[in-house]
């Protein structure tokens, strides 16, 4: 019998350090049976758990059409992601998941796809652009807007050039202030999306990033015409079980665990959800 | 299924049970209340108005409980509690408690073992309550003194003996050597002389708080909350919970919305920040979002809150309050 909290072993089998404080690690289940029987959608995250520190939950960041193992990107922020950024490969965690509803693919399908992201937020995203490109025929234009404080800040530095070549999908980087051979854009998140004016129809904004990027970024996409249903975005939270259970991670009647953490800005709107 | 039957003979059986199960009843203990505690020889068992300081939850969903601790590179979890228990003197408000704590950890998806396992081994056997406390409000809440929910058999003490309302085959497997069936006379008699028995007083509840979420009443009515939790501890209903680690153990252990840690994550944002938000999320978890999700309140009237509160905050007129909040 296994307890619902009780993670799966898993071995750390390559760290790549994206930026001064974020690390992303690669992780592979130590059981070869609960490794191919975990099968997740892009958007679900996991609970990841350093012994005897503590656990935190992390999005998973590559796509189930990539599967070798999974990756999470860990900003160093407390206790956990500390504990996280002193391991080395070869180092045992745990993992409990996946959990959460993860994007809605099927209502996605046949449709423009706008991705805007701000820093670390761009880990989620990764996993669902990265699902799109290979199922491209499933999609339509694709549009990424990525921007991070300084270009030192900029996450999976190293795909970019693969999104930029790829079918009908265009990558617009920007930083928020000049920089010494910058040649992209240069602005916060939702001015450059502002001037960039995104075509709206038959399309869907997937929005991710720091809440100061989603208080502004949510109005111009209105202005921009996309409508609040076709507007999703992925929620964190402080969170312990995933399942809904230990009560913290709540907005109104839902949990982001259990009922997110994807929603859409309708869905928020009637939450009385305010970043 | 209806018995009678005398003080000693109630206590003939439990001495009975005492071979075969763990028997786990209120206790009075010297200079400390009222608590569940095991029953080792029967006068122990407290049968009188007074109420338990701690619900009954904790034989179930424990204050503090070792989940699995890391062994050899691998996990060992904590065997599950499989001992058999019977429960003497349960509350019928704390017994719904059980009932709305089953929809939390006996979900269909994620099923907590543990949890299941302790129901599936405990009978409940309830106590009816002869004198309310002045601050329940159980009738409230869809609930009664006289309702048997959740329970194996209720047990009513009457002027020269006890009945048994027995609902549930384990229950029945209890009381198979006790006492006497009633008669149809009998039980016409206690059926009207029921209806005589003393029931809190009915107040009315909002049926949804969506207006008032914003409203600067919630500030107002948590202002002389000092943030000390107890009433989520000795809530029969509340199920908020930490895991963490200790040493290589995890463990789970009683949380709430009280505490200002419970929401705040580590880059330092708390989206409860205050107790206007935290006090808030307490009263909308229990008369609004669990009704929304489950079709009842998180609540049971049985008033710990209210009686330990040490700044005497009352949740059931505060809710109460809300529809003339939402008036003004």
């Amino acid at each position: 019998m296994r307890n619902i909290y009780t993670p799966y072993l898993a071995e750390i089998t390559g760290i790549k350090q994206e930026t001064s404080d974020i690390k992303t690690f690669r992780l592979e289940f130590k059981d070869k049976a609960v490794e191919s029987s975990f099968k997740y959608r892009p958007g679900q995250f996991v609970e990841l758990s350093v012994f005897s520190e503590g656990e935190a939950p992390f999005c998973i960041a590559n796509s189930p059409t990539r599967q070798s193992g999974l990756e999470c990107s860990v900003k160093r922020m407390g206790k956990v992601t500390q504990a996280l950024h002193d391991l080395d490969i070869g180092d045992t965690v745990g993992i409990r998941g996946p959990y959460g509803n993860g994007f809605p693919l099927e209502a996605l399908k046949g449709k423009n796809l706008l991705f805007v992201a701000g820093g670390i937020g761009l880990a989620p995203l990764r996993s669902l652009i990265n699902y799109c490109l290979d199922n491209r025929s499933d999609f339509e234009d694709i549009t990424i807007v990525n921007g991070a404080r300084t270009s030192a800040d900029l996450v999976y530095k190293d795909e970019y050039g693969i999104w930029q070549k790829a079918k009908a999908t265009k990558l617009h980087l920007t930083v928020d202030c000049q920089e010494e051979n910058w040649s992209c854009m240069v602005g916060v998140v939702p001015k450059v999306l502002e001037k960039l004016a995104p075509a709206c129809g038959n399309s869907a904004a997937i929005v991710c990033g720091p809440a100061v990027m989603m208080k502004y970024t949510l109005p111009v996409l209105l202005r921009l015409g996309f409508c609040e249903p076709s507007i999703i975005t992925t929620l964190e939270m402080k969170m312990k079980c995933g399942l809904g259970k230990c009560g913290r991670c709540n907005i109104g009647h839902l949990y982001i665990c259990k009922d997110g953490p994807v929603f859409s800005y309708r869905q928020l709107e009637d939450l009385n959800y305010e970043f | 299924m209806m018995k009678k039957f005398t003080r000693e003979e109630l206590y003939k059986l439990i001495d009975g049970l005492l071979k075969g199960f763990e028997v786990i009843g209120p206790r009075e203990l010297a200079g400390k209340g009222i608590s569940y505690q095991a029953i080792t020889a029967t006068p122990d068992l407290y049968l009188g108005d007074g109420f338990t300081l701690e619900p009954v939850k904790k034989f179930f969903f424990s204050p503090s409980e070792y989940l699995f601790a890391q062994a050899n590179g691998s996990w060992e979890e904590m065997p599950l509690g499989k001992s058999k228990r019977v429960i003497f003197g349960v509350r019928p408000c704390e017994a719904r408690g059980l009932t709305l704590l089953d929809k939390i950890f006996d979900a269909p998806e994620y099923a907590d073992d543990s949890y299941v396992s302790r129901r599936k081994n405990t009978a409940i056997i309830g106590l009816s309550c002869l004198n309310p406390g002045k601050d329940c409000f159980c009738t409230s809440l869809g609930g009664s003194p006289l309702d048997g929910r959740g329970m194996d058999a209720l047990i009513f003490a009457c002027a020269e003996r006890f009945i048994a309302e027995i609902a549930t085959e384990k229950g029945k497997e209890i009381f198979s050597g006790l006492g006497k069936d009633l008669t149809t006379e009998e039980r016409e008699a206690w059926l009207q002389d029921k209806k005589k028995r003393k029931t809190p007083g009915q107040i009315n509840l909002p049926e949804s708080l969506d207006a008032v979420f914003k409203s600067d009443y919630w500030r107002k009515v948590s202002f002389a909350c000092i943030g000390c939790g107890i009433c989520t501890y000795l809530c029969p209903t509340c199920h908020c919970f930490d895991l963490a680690d200790e040493g290589r153990r995890k463990l789970r252990c009683y949380d709430g919305c009280a505490f200002g840690d419970f929401t705040r994550e580590a880059s330092g944002v708390n989206p409860r920040l205050t107790k206007k938000e935290r006090y808030r999320q307490r009263v909308f978890h229990k008369f609004d979002y669990f009704k929304k999700n489950f079709g009842e309140n998180l609540c049971v009237g049985c008033a710990r809150c209210i009686r330990h509160c040490p700044v005497k905050m009352d949740i059931s007129e505060i809710v109460r309050n809300v529809s003339l909040e939402a008036k003004a």
